[in-house]
């Protein structure tokens, strides 16, 4: 009776601590966290959805190769899912994990999804710190507003000098380290190490540092975008650790901002610009893809959009983004885009899109896009966005309270 | 003058009404009274009259009144601001608050007295002040686009009336009310009566004031938030014509009327609470219950000595029904939103719903600590932790005399 007495009160104990632990985590943790004791409390619970499908026709290039019949399109839907809770000393500590489909030349082959984001982050008052996959620090300086994120981005964004040019993706995200201070949540000095995707293979190791750099940003007072004059603007540098023949190290300066050519709360119009200079490689010539991202070059993109905003929500907008580049030392290397942008709103983060892009490369590059020198594509379709949270308990940090008062990370 | 002697006379026919009412039912609160704070000689003098009537709601001055030179007026400045509000340690939520304070400062003036109050924001929000159960002139009620244009940043109303009736009475914005009532726009205002009788029943020395609320601390600071987002928008429109004329009307969901606003939802316009635009509703998740803006353990105790009475009054200011419960005694019901009961009523827990205010008498008569505390307990916790929220203590000072080791600890959840 002893015996059993003191089994059962060993059974008793070993089955309380299984049932203090949630039953999935308890079957499915794929690793013990490093205190296992304590697992922690139910987060705030973020899901963020996109869908974006339309119908394209014309001469899309997609993985460097020309695709001419209509096509049915679906690539930067992307699904978020992030938990955030705050910490004893005030902090808050978040992660996200995201994927999003890649572009039709992609998705159902080889690479059906893509991780953009997969990330642990630590935020207090003045500082923020995240590890993990997340948005290229030098790539979002400014957002343009084209139907897809991979729409003229050889205009709009920081190219990978590592990226092979089969998954556009590889430009917008990286492996990242990043240490961000800010002075009263509106002037942020971001100071980064990063490792730009490799799919080239001139790295020696796959995820090895190969970018490091610091940017400055300066944002308006949230809440007051449509009325401030000068929304943001920001300058970064960059260097990648690239080591090839003719590239030994490569220096990124990207310059930009938005301001509001007519501050209004129902028609408004604003214009965004960015400059983005690659220097540092002797490239004189393109052998492939990854050599159009490699060599030195001036990328010059600007927009303007009109945002009818009758009654407090939005009805419409439309856009104009165009964007220049050119090559130092290359000839017939030229190449500029336009995109034309609608969007109606039908409801609630519900838009009925349609763009018409067209972009003209000079012959040196577009040797690189099987020899077409001009891409022309009409979409039209729908896009859905939607995000909830689940056991709100944490307020973003960039509040007009947090920021004309004083700072509570609840 | 004539109001004066009107009022002279009421009383006085009043007082019989209360002296026969109480004759009849009440002589236990009166014999109780006794017991505690006088000697039965002293007792058996004691008028057991009483100056309250249950029959008439007529405002004993004319409400539309103004004062007459010569007459005396209380003058209060009350600036709104944003300020930063702790509940508990470890909580703290940005809010409201009347002159600094959670909630804001107890109002005390005597009956048929003038009180001025000049209200000024300095928050880009809009409010106004509503004076809950005073009886004042029209203009004077504070509410929004009702009874006044609501006070905008920078400005002051001046409000101003006659404190009546005597009685508990409290004052809350009437704005936005479910959002700034939870952010702290709420206070006490107390009309201190010529004649008290509730103290001539149970004489007291010592009194209290509990304001009874509670807050989702989540929902206020994104509320706070949006509306912050809203109103600096609208500060801006403010300061620009061009702004101020292609906004005018499609904003704030303000219209001229019924058919202006059937006009704009044909032209376009979205109501707010249609669930195209809301989706699914999130009614407020309270998560901390406080008595004057502070939970458990951080509320102020009563005290009381052994054969004295003391003055509770408790008000409603929040949305929710509280079940106020005081461990091993009964106590008096003796006023209810402002006004003295015929008969007063012996209880433990008394009710209190949202907007109203009850007066109790507790009377000191078993030496130790006590808890008294809303019943329903889901209202003693702190973010969902035992013990919290809407608790505190009934002290006897006295309490070593009768042998009584009062414990020096104070418990939170672990």
């Amino acid at each position: 009776m002893k015996h059993f007495t003191k089994n059962f009160a060993k059974t008793l104990l070993v089955l309380t601590g299984v049932f203090t632990r949630p039953l999935v985590a308890f079957a499915m943790q794929a690793q013990p966290v490093p205190i296992p004791e304590s697992m922690g409390t139910m987060p705030q619970v973020e899901i963020d959805g996109t869908g974006i499908a339309s119908v394209n026709y014309g001469n899309p290039i997609e993985n460097g190769k020309v695709r001419y019949a209509p096509g049915i399109d679906f690539s930067d839907s992307s699904l978020l899912i992030g938990g955030a809770q705050r910490l004893y000393n005030n902090g808050i500590g978040s992660l996200g994990f995201g994927v999003l489909s890649p572009d039709e030349g992609n998705a159902g082959t080889t690479n059906p999804l893509f991780v953009h984001q997969a990330f642990v982050d630590y935020q207090a008052e003045s500082a923020e710190f995240l590890i993990g996959r997340s948005d290229n620090r030098a790539s979002h300086l400014v957002d343009f507003p084209t139907l897809r994120e991979e729409d003229l981005i050889t205009f709009t964004n920081p190219l990978d000098p590592f990226s092979n040019g089969s998954v556009l993706e590889e430009h917008r995200y990286a492996n990242v380290a990043s240490f961000t201070l800010n002075q009263d949540l509106t002037y942020f000095e971001d100071f980064h190490a990063q490792h730009l995707i490799d799919s080239q293979g001139i790295g020696s190791t796959s995820t090895s540092l190969n970018s490091f750099g610091a940017h400055f940003e300066y944002l308006c007072a949230p809440g007051m975008e449509p009325l401030s004059r000068v929304v943001s603007y920001g300058i970064g540098y960059e260097y990648e650790t690239i080591s090839q023949p003719s590239t030994r190290g490569l220096n990124q300066v990207s310059a930009g901002g938005l301001i509001n050519l007519n501050q209004s709360l129902v028609d408004r119009v604003d214009f965004r610009a960015q400059d983005l200079v690659n220097f540092g490689s002797s490239l004189k010539s393109f052998q492939n893809l990854n050599d159009t991202y490699q060599a030195s070059y001036n990328a010059i993109a600007g927009s303007v959009r009109y945002l009818h905003n009758p009654f407090g929500q939005p009805g419409y907008q439309i856009s104009l983004t165009g964007g220049y580049r050119s090559f130092f030392g290359i000839d017939q290397a030229g190449s500029w885009g336009l995109a034309v942008t609608a969007a109606k709103r039908l409801g609630e983060g519900f838009d009925l899109v349609a763009q018409y892009a067209t972009q003209w490369r000079a012959a040196n590059l577009a040797a690189q896009y099987q020899g077409q020198t001009s891409e022309n594509v009409g979409q039209i379709g729908l896009v859905f966005n939607f995000s909830g949270t689940f056991n709100p308990h944490i307020s973003p940090r960039r509040t007009p309270l947090n920021t004309q008062h004083q700072y509570i990370p609840d | 003058m004539a109001d004066n002697e009107k009022r002279d006379k009421d009383e006085s026919h009043l007082s019989r009404r209360g002296f026969m009412s109480l004759a009849g039912t009440s002589g236990a609160a009166i014999g109780a009274s006794m017991l505690l704070s006088r000697s039965p000689t002293a007792l058996a003098a004691e008028p057991r009259a009483t100056t309250f009537d249950p029959g008439t709601t007529t405002p004993d001055y004319p409400p539309r009144q103004l004062p007459k030179p010569g007459e005396k007026i209380h003058e209060f400045d009350i600036d709104l601001a944003i300020s930063v509000h702790e509940i508990v340690p470890g909580v703290e939520m940005h809010a409201f608050t009347y002159n600094g304070t959670y909630p804001g400062p107890e109002f005390r003036v005597p009956e048929g007295d003038w009180v001025q109050v000049n209200f000024t924001n300095r928050t880009s929000e809009l409010h106004t002040i509503h004076w809950h159960g005073v009886q004042v002139p029209c203009e004077m009620d504070g509410v929004p686009l009702g009874t006044q244009w609501p006070v905008g940043l920078g400005q002051t109303f001046k409000y101003l009336f006659r404190a009546q009736p005597a009685g508990t009475h409290f004052y809350h914005c009437h704005n936005m009310t479910t959002l700034h009532v939870q952010a702290g726009m709420f206070g006490a205002f107390i009309i201190e009566p010529k004649v008290d009788p509730v103290k001539k029943l149970f004489p007291y020395e010592r009194e209290y004031t509990l304001l009874l609320s509670e807050v989702d601390t989540h929902l206020v600071q994104t509320q706070m938030n949006d509306m912050l987002k809203m109103m600096g928008q609208m500060t801006a429109m403010n300061q620009s014509a061009k702004l101020m004329k292609e906004m005018n009307g499609r904003m704030m969901g303000w219209f001229q009327d019924k058919n202006a606003f059937l006009n704009a939802v044909k032209s376009g316009y979205i109501p707010p609470y249609v669930s195209s635009r809301v989706g699914a509703a999130k009614p407020p998740s309270f998560n901390f219950f406080m008595i004057n803006g502070k939970s458990f353990p951080m509320t102020d105790a009563l005290s009381i000595r052994s054969g004295e009475n003391i003055r509770v009054r408790l008000v409603g200011a929040g949305a929710m029904p509280h079940y106020m419960h005081l461990h091993g005694h009964d106590f008096w019901h003796v006023c209810q939103d402002g006004s003295p009961l015929a008969n007063p009523v012996k209880m433990n827990t008394i009710p209190i719903f949202p907007g109203t205010t009850s007066d109790i008498i507790i009377q000191g008569t078993n030496p130790g600590m006590w808890h008294f505390h809303d019943h329903s307990d889901l209202s003693t916790t702190n973010n969902g932790q035992f013990p919290g929220g809407m608790m505190t203590m009934l002290m006897y000072e006295d309490a070593d005399k009768y042998g009584v080791k009062v414990p020096n600890v104070i418990q939170v959840s672990s």
